[in-house]
């Protein structure tokens, strides 16, 4: 048992490492205090006023459109979600995880708490990247396209709200997202103006990528530039962590690896620049194999696996790994998502594919609908100039851009809080800047 | 005998759980302990500033120096982890993530809404026994200083600290610092071996299994106050087990990903290698006089 103990107190630190860098690309111009702001978040003491108790209900629920399961993804047959109960009729906010991640990461913990603290039913959802969401309700398996993707999402929410229990009394339906979920939450509430079936009153976006394949890209380019090509590349910036947290722990007198000393851990191993590119990178890359992984698998194209022969769960995977942690978004691009894209949907070509999964496609609501708002930070890695400016005069006055913080390192502080909470209840006066 | 003990206690314990609410094939909800998050930011600013303060008090002390020989890219070890019993330990982790699911974690569950003093108490009655396992393994590693601090806390918090229910002893600025027969192993050069992955139990190499079965038969020869023979001794291990899986938030195939097996023996296996150095150091550099626990 003290193993896992252990093990718990090292997935910690990975996930110090990685929650806050969760996926995004940047673009690799960012400043230091942007990136360290990336991997580390908002420090504890600037996070807004937090309730003392918040009830959690974990559904699972089986989807009637998913595709039939592999056999390798045996842990992901139902959809997870996380679901907290008022115990008064109350609006329901639906909150949408960023790139890869489960429904449940520190961050939604963090916007539940905050939500429920101010009054709010609250919904947390994966991202529609995210294995378990791929395989329990995506109806392509085919991960990355935006409006597809927010279809699987708005059809899921559906099917979830329908079954949750009767005493659950909701008066009105906000939705927000973080990261890729920003978007997806504008999305969504663009599908739903149309369908009106959860009649969804604001969105919030905050730190929205505006364009997922550009950003993308600038991600890939930053892993060239802080982790190399190639093994060679991985196996450095390996070789240079092990050797600082093999070297913190020599000197620190503590021989076993525990919760209590994973910050310092972590303030010894990442130091310089370099080092959070190279994490923030890396982080990506993962998130991305799984993508990959189950996209190849589900269309059958034979990059990773051998559709004649379906991996079983009992095979190693070494090889496969390896392999994916070589391949950018680009790979991805070019060998699974365009050519099942373009086989099913008629008359399309790679840059309309490029072009429909940037926010434009909502660009009119967002302009004139006074019910789309967005969060996001002058020092976003995941913006560039000019999509920043894009967002600014897109929504005009419904906008917070923030000084500091790179992507989604200020969430949870008391002034994002603050008006995130004011715009989800129409009360948002502009910046006061 | 015990382990089977120990599952079918968990069996009845997991069956005869309430559903709570509403729950068909398609549909389930289930309530979990609620969360705190006032509290939790709290410990969390505590830590940050002690954190802070540790490195402070590090760089004062400059003890850079203290580290000898530092580690180069030479030393470190291959991102291959040696796992010649892979397909075996796959299945065992897959049934270890089904037990988890549908026994441990909604046990663990249940326990955790027992009030938070209860709790605290179990869980220091449990770390204060295994400072038995420490004090012996210190001897054997013939580390005598941390051995008697784990001795002392042993005393005190078994008398001050009523059979081990408080921890008076890190409040009186002695904090524990576990080991155990891997350990030892590990300090007299025996290499980690392969990779396993042991039945409910987890991630572990074929050292650190042996270590755990042999702290499990140290207190059991130890038998301290005819606890683990007694009539209530049947509860023991599987208390023990609750308690730890209701202290440790990690959660099987959370993040959904397909690699998740490879991704914790990468972590497992680099983690034991590295605390392996450390201890390896800590005894070629000439016991560095009387070294104090960093968690101070």
């Amino acid at each position: 048992m003290r193993v896992i103990r252990s093990l718990g107190a090292l997935l910690m630190l990975t996930q110090l490492l990685a929650a806050h860098a969760s996926a995004e690309p940047p673009t690799g111009l960012a400043d230091s205090a942007a990136l360290r702001a990336t991997v580390y978040g908002a420090p504890p003491q600037d996070i807004a006023p937090l309730p003392a108790r918040v009830p959690l209900d974990e559904i699972d629920i089986t989807l009637p459109w998913a595709r039939p399961l592999p056999a390798v993804l045996w842990f992901d047959r139902r959809l997870r979600v996380w679901f907290s109960a008022q115990n008064k009729a109350a609006p329901l906010a639906i909150v949408i995880s960023g790139t890869g991640d489960d429904g449940n990461t520190a961050k939604l913990a963090l916007l539940r708490a905050t939500l429920y603290g101010a009054g709010y039913h609250v919904l947390t959802l994966p991202s529609p990247t995210n294995p378990g969401f791929i395989a329990a309700a995506s109806s392509t398996g085919v991960a990355g396209d935006l409006m597809q993707d927010s279809r699987d999402l708005y059809a899921a929410a559906q099917e979830i709200i329908a079954h949750l229990p009767t005493k659950v009394r909701i008066t009105d339906v906000d939705v927000l997202g973080y990261s890729l979920g920003g978007s997806h939450a504008a999305v969504l509430k663009s599908i739903d103006s149309v369908e009106h079936r959860l009649k969804i009153h604001r969105a919030v976006m905050i730190n929205p990528p505006v364009s997922l394949f550009a950003a993308m890209n600038r991600l890939d380019q930053l892993f060239a530039l802080s982790v190399g090509s190639g093994e060679e590349g991985i196996n450095r910036v390996y070789q240079r962590l092990y050797v600082r947290l093999a070297n913190f722990y020599r000197s620190s007198e503590q021989v076993r690896i525990e919760g209590t000393n994973l910050l310092a851990a972590a303030g010894a191993v990442l130091r310089t620049d370099a080092d959070f590119s190279a994490a923030i990178a890396l982080t990506f890359r993962i998130e991305l194999m799984n993508v990959f992984y189950t996209g190849d698998l589900y269309a059958g194209t034979g990059v990773v696996t051998d559709p004649r022969r379906p991996p079983r769960p009992g095979d190693p995977t070494d090889e496969v790994v390896r392999r994916l942690l070589g391949k950018p978004f680009s790979a991805y691009f070019e060998q699974v998502f365009a050519p099942y894209y373009l086989a099913h949907r008629p008359g399309s070509t790679r840059a309309s594919l490029i072009a429909e999964n940037r926010l434009d496609i909502i660009g009119d609501a967002l302009r004139t609908n006074a019910d789309y708002y967005a969060q996001t930070n002058a020092d976003d890695l995941i913006l560039d100039r000019a999509e920043l400016d894009w967002l600014r005069s897109t929504l005009n006055v419904r906008i917070a851009v923030y000084d500091h913080g790179g992507h989604l390192g200020n969430l949870g502080e008391r002034q994002q809080i603050a008006d995130m909470l004011d715009m989800l209840a129409g009360r948002w006066a502009g910046a006061g800047e | 005998m015990r382990v089977a003990r120990f599952v079918a206690l968990l069996a009845v314990a997991g069956a005869s759980l309430p559903t709570g609410g509403c729950a068909s094939r398609d549909f389930s909800i289930r309530s979990l302990p609620a969360e705190t998050p006032a509290a939790d930011n709290a410990a969390a600013i505590k830590e940050f500033q002690d954190t802070q303060a540790l490195a402070a008090a590090r760089a004062n002390a400059a003890t850079a120096a203290a580290i000898g020989q530092p580690l180069t890219a030479a030393d470190v070890p291959s991102m291959q982890s040696y796992d010649p019993w892979e397909r075996m330990n796959r299945f065992t982790y897959r049934f270890n993530a089904r037990f988890d699911e549908a026994i441990l974690l909604p046990v663990a569950d249940e326990y955790r809404r027992l009030p938070s003093p209860l709790r605290t108490g179990i869980h220091n009655f449990f770390a204060n026994l295994s400072e038995i396992v420490s004090v012996v393994n210190y001897s054997a590693q013939l580390r005598p200083a941390p051995g008697v601090r784990a001795l002392g806390r042993l005393v005190i918090n078994s008398t001050l600290g009523i059979g081990g229910l408080f921890d008076v002893a890190t409040k009186m600025h002695i904090p524990g610092a576990r080991t155990g027969f891997g350990a030892t192993l590990a300090r007299w050069g025996m290499h980690p071996g392969p990779y396993l992955v042991m039945p409910m139990l987890g991630p572990a190499t074929l050292r650190d299994g042996c270590g755990f079965l042999a702290d499990f038969g140290t207190d059991y020869a130890i038998n301290p106050v005819n606890l683990y023979r007694g009539t209530a001794g049947w509860a023991l291990t599987p208390l023990d087990g609750v308690d730890i899986r209701a202290n440790t938030s990690f959660r099987y195939y959370s993040t959904g990903s397909p690699f998740e097996y490879d991704a914790v023996r990468f972590l497992y296996v680099r983690k034991t290698l590295i605390e392996d150095d450390a201890l390896r150091m800590w005894h070629s550099s000439g016991n560095r006089a009387a070294p104090t626990p960093a968690a101070q």
